[in-house]
């Protein structure tokens, strides 16, 4: 079936539509009717013809997956967005100039002031290694290209990559058709453009491919029960742990599956061969990661694959004896015995692991997707990052668009069609979708899996329509745009040889797929262009006149403080900026946004959130030299440090009881005006932001201190810093930078006095609150 | 019921030794490869219950040279057994081959690990 | 002829800058002095003497002159600054609050004192510097039990003083025998400031009153809360003399003689004199004075300073301290100096030791915690320059390859996984073979 299927699609696609029953006609007729087309004039055989035409739809399906990620590298300039990726392209650029080695044993002294971070073994490092071969590689073949551009670009190149992928695994779950249009759809689906555009050198870039490159090599290994095939899935499974985080989806779906599989009988050999030697070799390989060290062992979110493995044994155990015993009495007994012992060892082990604390229970960065309100409750840094969401609908709409619904659609043909491999793609889908809907970011994770299913859909839909409409006639011609092919979703055409309409009822509903399908293609250009390629970093607005206004002045900041600080000197700000911060600026930070150490980050919201002498004394203490905080009421920017204030009183007051969050809140009700707050109203970070604000006008018909961000005017107007004195404000106010005052030089203020101050605060605020 | 049980575990004991006796020598080569690569891991989780896991990583990479090992000659024999219908087709040379392969990058992977 | 001239004139500028205040030369050289009335100079010419003695050059100016000024051109013209001038309300020139504070805070010198009716601009002065005058303007100390004796019968507010706080440093190795002679009015310390000190203190009798009138309220300065010399030394170790009488540097209360009340002791001269003179040389750098210098850090046998330590290193650590002894350094000698190694708290605490020549040096073991650490040494005792040095260090975990190489523990995991490698060997001959 698979087979035979190849040339009726391969002609679909194509747009021209006479290779197939070439057989059936004379050349000459075909020629005269299509005079411009040359395939026939190549003397090609169908299947040369059918090769190139996929060969040819591949190479287009890669460019175009490249291309459609370029638009902010063309509008703004080739530059790295957003956070992480600046964290990424700094230890890239490390590893580039210091060699493996003291990659590898990094221990960078400049963020997470004064703790450190030992680099080299807390981080993935799988993105920076292939960025930097790409980089050694490109400089061996004599182009002499900056590694800026090399992470630039890293991301677009990768998802091509996916997009080959995606076309032979599409064609080892259904048919090449089915490869085709999965390449096809994977190319701009904008599930996937979201985290890989231009610019975005973040580790989901390459762990897509290795996870789609993971899966499909399992699948070809299940199949085909081949040592060589899962010493390759297992090599790929490598890759993706140095890659990302979020291998331990991998490393439970694929247990999972087997479990299915036995479930459903269909264990066999070939099941026995892949699973085994994938998972030891895979484990050791995993294993030799710095960051990921004995989790395999010893982390509960590691434990099903060991447990299938073990089932596995018993499975090919007991077969194996059954297969030797010819008596089924006695080996009828023989499983008893056996199948109690396993279970009831298998639990006890497990049951002393945990107990005993050396399995470790699901950590809550994974148990928070098991159990969404955990993180709300227990850990507010997880809750707080918006990623970290759970999913709305319109989310669904906007990053699927048409494979929404042709996702149940394919689904239906999977089932319809059951093997080992249509299995585990059912699998992946399913789950994949379930943890889409628990937490924003894992849409990325299901998008390969619902490109996969609607693309089995539109293939197999197609290949019904079309066989109706090629049924009686020849010439059926169908348009196409390049890279997409029509279909249409809902309709299940079935074959009624009866009926004469039906070639033109087929016709219709392909015309009407077509048009859906573009409509896919354009609604994902839009997405593209409008809402993924924004650097974040580089903010664009619409000037009172139309025209376009470019506001750069987090880079305008970094690069001040770049030039205008001692070396080193040391930044506070929130953990938000701390990887841009040591990028671009070079200076030393206090937190950044790789939040390994809770404390320290609640110490600086503490800082934030308290008056400005307690203040003063936290930050003489971690020792700092500069504060930065990100302000937006002059632009109306709405992810300005205000905004995300609530977030470092809650994680300040998660460690720190002093810090309550309803001190803040006026009725539960957060503001920043005249209601306010008393202790919002004279706190650090409110002093910080709206310091000489009151004095300027910022919109046309409101008064002097009007914040364009929350659209109220600012309640405590005139303010005065004792402690700190403002270093620099960028242009547009976005970024403003304080440098903290040395102590007084005639002054030591005696430990009693502060408590005494801090205490006689504190009754009044009481005393007037209430 | 323990006497039943015990006549039943005599008989089949019984025939067990007696199907396996039937089995071709280069299987039961195999076997007898894997029993060893077994028989060292059993070795070394006594060693570890008694002396304590201070080197986990040599640890590891020990336990697991046996059990991939064990694993991968078991796949062998699943591949070279002719009695399989699943792998009819498959050349037992092609099935050394990928055996060998295997057994290379484990032994590698075994080497970076164990220090 | 003109050239000659001009070549003198050039050398007569050369003492100027050899002299000038440095820190290899930390005593003050030029001095400017304020005072309400030229006639001070006169009146206090034994204290100018003293201090002209020892090569200081002492500026004489009226408060109020309009041609005075601290600095000219972002050069400041003086190492010094000595206010005798109680009532006045506003300096001349360019010289007022922030340019005297803005003096003191560049690290010079100052030696204020007040009198009754001192104006509001000196109180002020001390009132930054951390010392709370009395607010009544007509207030003067007064003491009915430690009152200087003498033929007239006065109202007591002329007391004889002998609560000297005890360093050497501050006031000479020498004990004032005789009590100080004093008359004005009294301050305390700010409780807020901790850099503040008390030289010399009231009785635990005395009180800050009018003595003309009749006490209404009970007086809020009382007791040995009173103090009527103090000192501060800021943390640039500029240093600040508040005294609150004027007339005790007068050379009528240097040369005359004071008997305590309540003690049968006559003595002949008064202690003014030493122990003012005692002062000034503290206050003027010319004791207590320490520099350090060449903080050095290596591991243990190497001699470079490493960028970079790793924890569980040994390394060694120096410094160099020496003592302005008023015209040279000479090495100090002290065995409480500590280091630190410090990161959020000190994990390392030692006494440095000393090789008597002002090399003070020790040697420990890094802790087993890496981060970002600092060598602090905090010196501060009473009357000394305070030494504040940090030099910070990261420290570094083992790199993957400075772990033992073979652990004796771990050859049977080593065996066993040779062994499989050789079993691996051994199967494949066999298998091939065996057809």
């Amino acid at each position: 079936m698979v087979g035979k299927a190849e040339p009726v699609n391969g002609s679909v696609k194509s747009g021209s539509n006479q290779s197939i029953p070439a057989t059936m006609q004379s050349p000459l007729k075909k020629s005269d009717l299509i005079p411009n087309l040359s395939l026939k004039t190549l003397k090609l055989k169908t299947k040369q013809q059918e090769l190139l035409i996929r060969v040819s739809i591949l190479c287009l399906v890669y460019v175009l997956a490249f291309i459609t990620r370029l638009f902010s590298v063309l509008r703004y300039e080739s530059m790295i967005h957003e956070f992480d990726p600046y964290f990424n392209y700094r230890t890239t650029l490390f590893l580039t100039e210091k060699g493996f080695y003291e990659f590898w044993n990094w221990f960078d002294s400049e963020s997470w002031y004064p703790l450190g971070r030992i680099i080299g073994g807390t981080l993935y490092p799988g993105l920076m290694v292939t960025a930097a071969i790409i980089y050694w590689l490109l400089r061996f073949l004599r182009f002499a290209i900056h590694i800026r551009e090399v992470c630039v670009l890293t991301a677009p190149f990768f998802a091509s990559n996916t997009t080959l992928v995606a076309y032979f695994f599409g064609k080892e779950v259904w048919d090449s058709g089915a490869g085709l249009v999965a390449a096809a759809l994977i190319a701009i689906c904008p599930g996937y453009i979201s985290r890989s555009v231009a610019g975005s050198y973040d580790n989901e870039g390459v762990a897509i491919f290795a996870l789609l490159l993971t899966f499909y090599l399992f699948v070809k290994a299940v199949n085909t029960g081949s040592l060589a095939w899962a010493l390759a899935s297992a090599f790929a499974y490598f890759y993706m742990v140095s890659a990302w985080g979020g291998y331990v989806f991998i490393i439970n779906l694929i247990p999972l599956y087997v479990l299915v599989l036995l479930i459903t009988g269909r264990y066999s050999m070939r099941l026995y061969v892949a699973y085994n030697s994938m998972y030891v070799l895979g484990m050791l390989l995993a294993m030799q990661i710095r960051f990921v060290g004995f989790q395999h062992v010893q982390s509960g979110e590691h434990m099903a694959a060991m447990g299938v493995f073990f089932l596995l044994q018993v499975f090919f155990f007991l077969d194996w004896v059954k297969h030797l015993l010819s008596d089924t009495k006695l080996f009828q007994a023989f499983l008893r015995i056996t199948v109690t012992t396993a279970i009831g060892v298998g639990a006890i082990a497990l049951g002393v692991g945990m107990a005993s604390g050396y399995i470790s229970p699901w950590t809550g960065r994974f148990y928070s997707l098991l159990d969404p309100t955990y993180a709300k409750d227990h850990i507010p840094i997880i809750a707080s990052v918006s990623e970290h969401q759970p999913t709305a609908w319109s989310s669904f709409m906007f990053d699927f668009h048409i494979l929404l619904f042709l996702f149940p659609a394919g689904l239906y043909f999977c089932f319809k069609r059951l093997s080992d491999a249509t299995i585990f793609i059912v699998m992946y889908g399913l789950t994949s979708m379930y943890f889409a809907g628990v937490m924003v970011r894992l849409i990325l994770v299901a998008t390969p899996a619902v490109c996969l299913i609607s693309a089995i859909a539109v293939s197999a839909t197609i290949k019904n329509l079309t066989l109706v409409a090629r049924a009686k006639s020849k010439v059926t011609q169908t348009g196409s745009v390049r890279g997409s092919s029509s279909s249409k979703g809902s309709s299940k055409a079935s074959l009624d040889q009866s009926q004469p309409f039906q070639r033109n009822g087929a016709i219709a509903l392909l015309l009407g797929a077509f048009y859906l399908l573009s409509k896919y293609a354009t609604h994902c250009t839009w997405v593209t262009s409008e809402a993924y390629s924004s650097p974040s970093i580089v903010l664009a607005a619409r000037g009172a006149h139309g025209n376009r206004v470019i506001f750069d002045d987090y880079r305008e900041a970094y690069f001040w403080l770049r030039k205008n600080t001692p070396p080193d000197a040391k930044v506070m700000s929130w953990w938000d900026y701390g990887y841009q911060i040591t990028a671009m600026g070079n200076r030393t930070v206090i937190v950044d946004n790789n939040t390994w150490n809770n404390t320290h980050i609640a110490t600086v919201g503490r800082a934030m959130s308290s008056y400005e002498d307690e203040a003063y004394e936290i930050m003489r203490s971690l020792d700092v030299d500069y504060v930065l905080v990100v302000f937006g009421g002059v632009t109306g920017y709405s992810s300005d440090d205000i905004n995300k204030f609530l977030w470092m009183v809650r994680i300040g007051g998660g460690v720190f009881p002093v810090i309550k969050e309803p001190d803040y809140l006026v009725n539960g009700e957060y503001r920043v005006d005249k209601g306010a707050a008393p202790k919002m109203l004279n706190c650090l970070m409110y002093k910080l932001s709206y310091y000489r604000f009151g004095e300027l006008t910022t919109e046309y018909g409101k008064p002097p201190g009007y914040d364009r961000a929350r659209g109220v005017e600012i309640g405590n107007k005139d303010i005065k810093l004792e402690y700190l004195e403002e270093a620099f404000t960028t242009s547009n106010w976005i970024v403003r930078i304080y440098k903290v005052k040395p102590p007084n030089n005639r002054w030591e203020r005696t430990m009693f006095h502060i408590y005494l101050g801090t205490v006689l605060r504190y009754h009044f605020q009481a005393m007037f609150h209430s | 019921m323990a006497r039943s049980t015990s006549k039943d575990a005599q008989a089949l004991l019984h025939s067990f030794r007696s199907a396996y006796a039937a089995t071709p020598t280069n299987l039961k080569i195999i076997d007898l490869y894997v029993g060893f690569a077994v028989f060292t891991a059993l070795i070394q989780i006594a060693y570890i219950a008694i002396v304590g896991s201070f080197p986990f990583n040599a640890f590891l990479s020990g336990l697991l040279s046996c059990i991939g090992t064990a694993v991968l000659a078991v796949c062998l024999r699943i591949q070279v057994n002719r009695e399989n219908k699943e792998f009819k087709d498959l050349p037992p040379e092609r099935a050394f081959a990928d055996f060998v392969l295997c057994n290379l990058v484990l032994h590698l992977v075994i080497m970076n690990f164990l220090g | 002829m003109p050239k000659l001239a001009l070549f003198l004139i050039l050398i007569h500028f050369l003492p100027f800058l050899c002299t000038s205040f440095s820190p290899e030369n930390p005593s003050s050289r030029r001095v400017l002095v304020l005072l309400d009335d030229l006639a001070l100079k006169s009146s206090h010419s034994v204290y100018f003497k003293s201090l002209q003695s020892r090569g200081f050059e002492l500026d004489f100016k009226l408060a109020d002159d309009p041609k005075i000024g601290l600095q000219r051109y972002g050069q400041y013209l003086y190492d010094g600054l000595i206010l005798f001038c109680p009532t006045t309300e506003r300096f001349g020139g360019s010289i007022d609050l922030a340019a005297i504070l803005d003096f003191v805070d560049s690290g010079h010198d100052l030696i204020i004192a007040a009198d009754n009716n001192a104006s509001d601009l000196i109180r002020e002065i001390a009132t930054e510097c951390g010392v709370d005058f009395d607010e009544d303007p007509a207030a003067m100390v007064i003491d009915h039990t430690s009152y200087a004796v003498s033929e007239t019968e006065g109202d007591h507010t002329l007391i004889a003083s002998d609560d000297f706080i005890k360093s050497n440093v501050l006031l000479g190795s020498e004990k004032i025998e005789a009590p100080v002679l004093f008359q004005g009015i009294g301050h305390s310390l700010s409780p807020a400031n901790s850099l503040v000190l008390k030289v010399l203190s009231a009785s635990p009798s005395a009180y800050s009153a009018n003595p003309k009138s009749k006490l209404s309220s009970p007086p809020s300065l009382t007791g040995s809360a009173i103090s009527l010399v103090s000192i501060l030394q800021a943390r640039n170790n500029a240093r600040i003399l508040i005294s609150g009488s004027l007339v005790m540097f007068s050379n009528r209360f240097f040369r005359s003689g004071v008997q305590k009340a309540g003690t049968p002791t006559k003595h002949e001269k008064s202690g003014n004199e030493q122990f003012l003179t005692e002062l000034s040389k503290w206050v003027f750098h010319e004791r207590g004075h320490l520099k350090a210098v060449n903080i050095q850090h290596h591991k243990d046998g190497e001699a470079d300073e490493p960028s970079m330590y790793r924890i569980n290193d040994d390394l060694v650590y120096s410094v160099e301290i020496y003592e302005w002894s008023g015209r040279s350094w000479e090495p100090y000698v002290a065995d409480d100096v500590q280091v630190q190694f410090y990161m959020m708290s000190p994990y390392v605490l030692k006494n440095l030791s000393t090789d008597k020549k002002g090399r003070y040096f020790t040697a420990f073991k890094v802790p087993d915690v890496y981060g970002v650490f600092q060598f602090k040494v905090e010196y501060q005792r009473l009357g000394y320059t305070s030494l504040s040095l940090s030099k910070q260090i990261p420290v570094r975990p083992y790199r993957h390859n400075e772990y033992e190489r073979f652990i004796p523990a771990a050859y049977p995991y080593y065996g066993a996984a040779f062994s499989m490698m050789a079993g691996f060997f051994i199967f494949t001959a066999v298998h091939l073979y065996n057809k």
